[in-house]
């Protein structure tokens, strides 16, 4: 157990030194749309696209660091958040944050 | 080792003296026990094969309830999601699990623990999934205990010793990302475990396995098992698939037949608009989805089944285990709920004999013919968002535990549940392959229904015309299942942690006590040595609770959601 907990620890940190030390090039394109990813899987969640609180917190108006924000997705939150690190590349993530970014309360 | 052995001998000691109903001594628990169902043990998940949630034990009763107090609890540590099992007993040791498929054995009496099994899961998986790493509970039978695991094995225990008899790979969840959560059925050596499905591409199978030897004996694909079935789902969507038999049906021995329902299809919600049968995310029935199934025990082979919500569009599946099997008048029932609020009743060919609902929030249909079971005025969604609420809620008017038949009243007691959802319904790529986890196809949030509150109901009814007795409401919708005694007590282990006994009769409170931790798993009756026991899991958090702290706050703000106990009681 104590030695899965190291591998977990050690993989977790390779993937975060990852993450932090290559930020998306800015003209690599995502392979995800988005909005559709809010409707499928995180929306499930992140009630009404991110914008009001559910099962996980409000994703609009985060007062999180991009970098807490990269780090969740990609680790997750065991029995509370999946990790998302083996599906999403960097520029994914990046497209991501960009979206949580911009989410605006709905009109109407 | 050693550690184990004191442990076992002062056990028999301990216990010999006080009980004569020590593991080994007794018969093995078999198909025809299980069938029969002694009050003394809770042999199967829902009690017995008549899936009644009933306990012929009458101790605990109207004028000796003031009495009941805790006589042991047990932590089983690491209960991320909290506790969401039924625990077993059978000749005075009772089995359950706690989350990662962790199995513990205790004396039943004392709560001493007799042996405990901890799986190692490949915690990589369990990182990557959303429905995990909570366990609903084991299966008995042959000298066996029997789990399922979030990794897609299922294993099989000695009941005695804990050691591990079998350990069989039935999936391979690292691809599919999905397993086991739901408890194995035990019927005449045959195991029989759904996989998880709805959400996800794949095909949610249900496995037959051989109880000796750990052995696949059938595969039944829940989604289109055969080309036949592929022709309910136009432009080759069964490839986006769901369906799955997560929680455990029930077995009739008279007919060997299995009955076991079905999840929903992928993406739960469709952009078809009316034209269903023609365009949309997964043209046509979509068979085997939110149905309920007769198979044969030994083949799995299909003989019946009814699609309760024929291109279910809306996620209100046909998942619950509960078949309530009843004898009126010469003629068998089965009653099983489903998750839109209705309640079917059938024969035991599976054929319609009455629909019911419990549950006033519901627009997703008119009503359900009761005679065939049609559907009038079904409500299919255009992309976009939708300017009503949809009820009930994604969460189900009725949720996936138990209610409970009384044979001494003649009710059924079943939760429902009155919240809706605002809909943003969004057109997605089909997902075929295993990704991203979920395939939702919306973006919602609760919401109350519009004449009022959001809250829960126990309701009292006839099980055959939906007749009702009573109700008791609550503030917030209760999670767990109900158990009702021939000792004439409901009992409702409620969200806030409150377990409550009613008046099986009236629907008035007799007792209450808190467990300090929401429910949203078993509860069950057995007795030791002559004194009766209630047990019962707590301990929050999960695909349904987890809405509870943003809707209600608090309690469930302040509740811890990864703690839990078995908290047991019996009369002073
Ligand atoms: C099964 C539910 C679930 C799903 C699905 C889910 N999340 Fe989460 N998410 C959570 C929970 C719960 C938290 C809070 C974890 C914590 O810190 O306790 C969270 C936290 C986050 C955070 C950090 C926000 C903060 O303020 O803490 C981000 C960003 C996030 N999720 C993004 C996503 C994205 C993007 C997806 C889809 C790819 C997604 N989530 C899918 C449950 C989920």
């Amino acid at each position: 157990m104590a030695c899965l907990t190291f591998v977990l620890l050690l993989l977790a940190s390779v993937i975060l030194g990852h993450a932090v030390a290559q930020p998306a090039t800015a003209n690599a394109k995502p392979s995800i749309d988005v909005p559709q990813l809010f409707a499928t899987t995180c929306g499930w969640c992140h009630s009404d696209g991110g914008r009001v609180a559910g099962k996980g917190p409000q994703l609009m108006d985060s007062q999180r660091s991009d970098d807490f924000l990269r780090t969740r997705i990609k680790l997750g939150k065991e029995g509370a958040m999946p990790a998302f690190g083996s599906t999403f590349s960097d520029t994914d993530i990046d497209a991501i944050i960009r979206y949580i970014r911009a989410l605006k309360p709905e009109q109407g | 080792m050693s550690n184990r052995q004191d442990l076992a001998l002062s056990l028999m000691l301990a216990v010999g003296a006080t009980f004569a109903a020590v593991p080994g001594h007794a018969q093995p628990v078999d198909t025809s026990r299980i069938a029969a169902g002694s009050p003394n043990d809770w042999l199967t998940y829902h009690g017995a094969y008549n899936g009644w949630n009933y306990s012929g034990l009458d101790q605990i009763n109207p004028s000796t309830v003031k009495d009941l107090s805790v006589a042991w609890i047990h932590v089983p540590g690491r209960s991320t999601r909290g506790l969401q099992s039924v625990p077993l007993v059978a000749d005075g040791v009772l089995y359950y699990t706690g989350s990662y498929s962790r199995v513990f054995a205790l004396n039943g009496a004392t709560g001493q623990v007799i042996w405990s099994y901890f799986p190692e899961l490949d915690e990589m998986l369990v990182a990557r999934q959303t429905h995990s790493p909570y366990n609903r509970g084991v299966a008995l039978g042959e000298g066996k205990v029997f789990v399922g695991t979030v990794d897609g094995r299922l294993i099989a225990l000695d009941m005695k010793t804990g050691k591990v008899a079998w350990d069989s790979k039935l999936q391979d969840s690292q691809k599919l990302t999905v397993g086991f959560t739901g408890a194995p059925l035990y019927a005449k050596g045959t195991v029989v475990i759904g996989s998880q499905g709805g959400e996800w591409p794949g095909r949610g199978p249900i496995y037959g396995v051989d109880a000796a030897t750990g052995k696949v004996k059938w595969t039944f694909l829940t989604v289109a098992p055969t080309d036949e079935e592929k022709k309910t789902w136009g432009n080759d969507s069964w490839r986006t698939g769901g369906g799955g038999g997560w929680m455990p049906g029930t077995y009739d021995p008279a007919s060997n037949t299995l009955y076991w329902g079905t999840a929903n299809p992928a993406p739960l919600y469709d952009w078809s608009g009316a034209d269903w049968k023609t365009t949309g995310a997964r043209p046509g029935d979509n068979l085997y989805t939110t149905s309920v199934l007769g198979l044969d025990l030994d083949t799995g082979k299909l003989k019946f089944y009814h699609q309760e919500l024929p291109h279910d569009a809306w996620d209100f599946d046909s998942a619950v285990g509960e078949f309530v099997t009843i004898d009126r008048d010469g003629q068998k029932y089965i009653v099983h709920p489903n998750k839109g609020g209705f309640i079917f009743v059938y024969d035991s060919n599976l054929k319609v004999k009455n629909v019911y609902p419990i549950v006033e929030a519901i627009n997703f249909v008119k009503s359900i013919n009761p005679q065939t079971g049609e559907l009038i005025g079904r409500r299919d969604f255009a992309a976009g968002k939708q300017a009503e609420p949809l009820c009930p809620a994604i969460d189900g008017g009725v949720s996936w535990n138990s209610g409970s038949y009384n044979p001494k009243t003649g009710m059924y007691y079943k939760i429902g549940n009155e919240w809706c959802i605002t809909l943003d319904v969004v057109k997605t790529t089909p997902v075929t392959e295993p990704a991203a986890q979920l395939n939702i196809g919306a973006n919602f949030k609760l919401v109350p229904p519009s004449e009022g509150q959001i809250y829960g109901h126990l309701d009292a009814r006839d099980p055959i015309t939906g007749a009702k007795k009573w109700e008791v409401r609550f503030p917030e919708p209760p999670m767990a299942s109900v158990l009702s005694t021939a000792g004439n007590l409901v009992f409702v282990p409620d969200s806030r942690g409150i377990l409550h006994a009613y008046s099986a009769d009236t629907g008035g409170e007799l007792w209450n006590h808190s467990d300090g931790l929401g429910h949203q798993g078993g509860i069950m009756s057995y007795a030791v040595n002559g004194k009766q026991y209630i047990a019962v899991v707590a301990g929050f958090g999960g695909m349904v609770s987890d809405d509870f702290a943003p809707t209600f706050g608090e309690p469930y703000k302040s509740m811890p959601r990864d703690d839990g106990v078995l908290v047991v009681y019996s009369l002073k």
